[in-house]
């Protein structure tokens, strides 16, 4: 088409806009809104993703000698586990040391531990962290197997919960976002099939005097994808928005939660939710195509 | 121009409108189509520019096929036949000119080609006064002389006129007649289904009556009623 039929067919999309302005910005509305709840519920998701990776990477393994276990062997063993993949750090923590630990951890309350005497209930012990949170499960299961270990504890609890509370935002905001998505997508719809009813007249005349059909779709294409493209903009301007100064705030307040910087994370979830929005006027057209053909 | 060879037509009401129909049409003719209501002109006129498809039959309109042109073809057919209803059809909120001009629009003339013609045809159905007044503003006869005027504005080879001085008062009927008659004087075919006898008599053309579905009398420089002479 040439330039001057492209302006012609926007021209034709915004009066029907402009025709029905209550169904416009209901549309924008709802497409703005069901963007936005996808938006954040995506970057939400990508925090706690990132949050738990940090907090996996921190979690350590410790393998409890018995007793009987000698320095010699210790520091071989020590020697052994440095060399597997995976293995970032590795050191042994003699009973002394933990003890000492332990005081410290109890800060003012240390004098309960005096009641201990001389003895020193707690064993050597030899920690680990990973390379990766992975690996932490195949490292733990290896340690297990070496000798003079009797047991060996990492917190995985802390990580399986995490994850789950990942897994669950994610199906949440896909659900709500989903659901909203399709609301929307009935009322762009919805708004062009009723613009198709209002112009049932200029449909007439113009297949009369020989205009294409591709020359009657677009301006009703051209409405869905502007109804998109201006409900998305407001949700990806808004969740930007949102996040950056989410950001600035926990950077102020919670300074050791690793959140994901807003560029490029937020900036790309915005723009994914521009294309969402177009995508929803897209289509909220192609379910229309026949009522227009039935015109 | 235009040639019908043993065409019907049934709705799927079952409503036979068209019972084998043979019409030709030269180039350049006048023809009235006349009959009572539900004789089948409407529907004739219909298939012609592809509004309708024939049951059976082949409908012939400037070389096409009618019937079995590819639906992406259509467009291409309809700009070469005007068509005016006793309805009019104009578009409320646009002016005279753009009611003229949209003809022109959606078959992506240039600007400078559609002010030329728009202004020529206004010139030519008499209201070169009124262009910026809407429909609503206007006469029924000059919003019937706007539909004309968007009909003619691309130059179609064929005119179709399905009683285009139903709603108008004799005076308003005769400009239109006159209108209509000097687009056929420029070469237009012009078919034309009517009830208005007057305007038959006087213009002294090709008569088709139609009865039942089917064409009971064709003469040349007929009048409305069989066997009247003037």
């Amino acid at each position: 088409m040439r330039m001057r039929t492209w302006a012609f067919c926007l021209n034709e999309a915004n009066l029907n806009l402009l025709r029905n302005p209550v169904l416009a910005i209901a549309s924008i509305t709802t497409t703005a809104v069901s963007l936005l709840v996808l938006g954040v519920f995506a970057l939400l998701s990508l925090n706690i993703n990132t949050i738990t990776t940090s907090l996996e990477n921190q979690v350590a393994v410790r393998a409890f000698f018995n007793q009987k276990t000698s320095t010699v062997q210790e520091a071989l063993e020590l020697k052994t586990v440095r060399s597997w993949r995976d293995v970032r750090q590795a050191s042994v923590i003699t009973k002394a040391q933990a003890l000492q630990q332990l005081k410290k951890e109890f800060g003012s309350q240390a004098s309960v531990l005096d009641s201990l005497g001389t003895a020193n209930p707690l064993e050597d012990s030899l920690t680990v962290t990973a390379t990766t949170p992975r690996a932490v499960a195949a490292i733990a299961k290896q340690l297990n197997a070496m000798p003079g270990v009797v047991r060996v504890s990492y917190q995985s609890a802390v990580v399986t919960r995490l994850f789950d509370l990942v897994d669950g935002v994610r199906i949440a905001g896909l659900v709500l976002g989903a659901l909203l998505l399709l609301g929307a997508l009935l009322i762009i719809h919805n708004a062009i099939r009723l613009g198709i009813v209002s112009r049932r007249r200029e449909i007439g005349i113009m297949r009369l005097v020989g205009a294409t059909e591709s020359l009657v779709h677009w301006p009703f294409i051209l409405e869905g994808l502007i109804l998109g493209l201006i409900g998305s903009v407001f949700a990806s301007g808004i969740c930007y928005w949102l996040y950056v100064a989410a950001y600035q705030g926990a950077a102020h307040s919670l300074p050791f939660l690793p959140m994901v910087a807003p560029n490029p994370t937020a900036r790309d979830v915005s723009l994914m939710l521009i294309v969402l929005g177009v995508l929803l006027g897209a289509i909220g057209f192609r379910l229309s195509v026949r009522r227009l053909a039935r015109v | 121009m235009i040639s019908l060879r043993n065409v019907t037509k049934t709705y799927p009401n079952g409503v036979h409108a068209l019972r084998g129909v043979e019409l030709e049409v030269a180039k350049g003719e006048f023809t009235f189509l006349v009959g009572p209501s539900g004789a089948g002109k409407s529907t004739l006129l219909r298939l012609l520019f592809r509004e309708e498809v024939a049951t059976s039959g082949v409908v012939m309109v400037n070389g096409h096929d009618v019937g079995r042109i590819p639906l992406r073809r259509i467009p291409h057919l309809r700009r070469q036949i005007g068509v005016v209803f006793q309805d009019f059809r104009l578009l409320p909120q646009r002016t005279v000119f753009d009611n003229i001009a949209f003809a022109l629009r959606v078959i992506e003339a240039s600007p400078h080609d559609i002010h030329k013609r728009v202004e020529k045809m206004l010139e030519l159905v008499g209201l070169s006064d009124r262009q910026r007044a809407l429909p609503a503003q206007l006469s029924g006869g000059e919003q019937q002389r706007v539909t004309l005027a968007r009909a003619m504005v691309s130059r179609p080879l064929v005119l179709l006129a399905d009683e285009p001085t139903g709603n108008l008062d004799p005076a308003n009927a005769q400009e239109i007649m006159r209108i209509l008659l000097e687009f056929n004087r420029q070469g237009t075919t012009v078919i034309m289904a009517t009830h208005a006898a007057q305007l038959v008599d006087r213009a002294r053309q090709r008569v088709v009556e139609m009865e039942d579905g089917a064409i009971r009398r064709d003469e040349l420089s007929a009048a409305y009623h069989e066997g009247v002479v003037r």
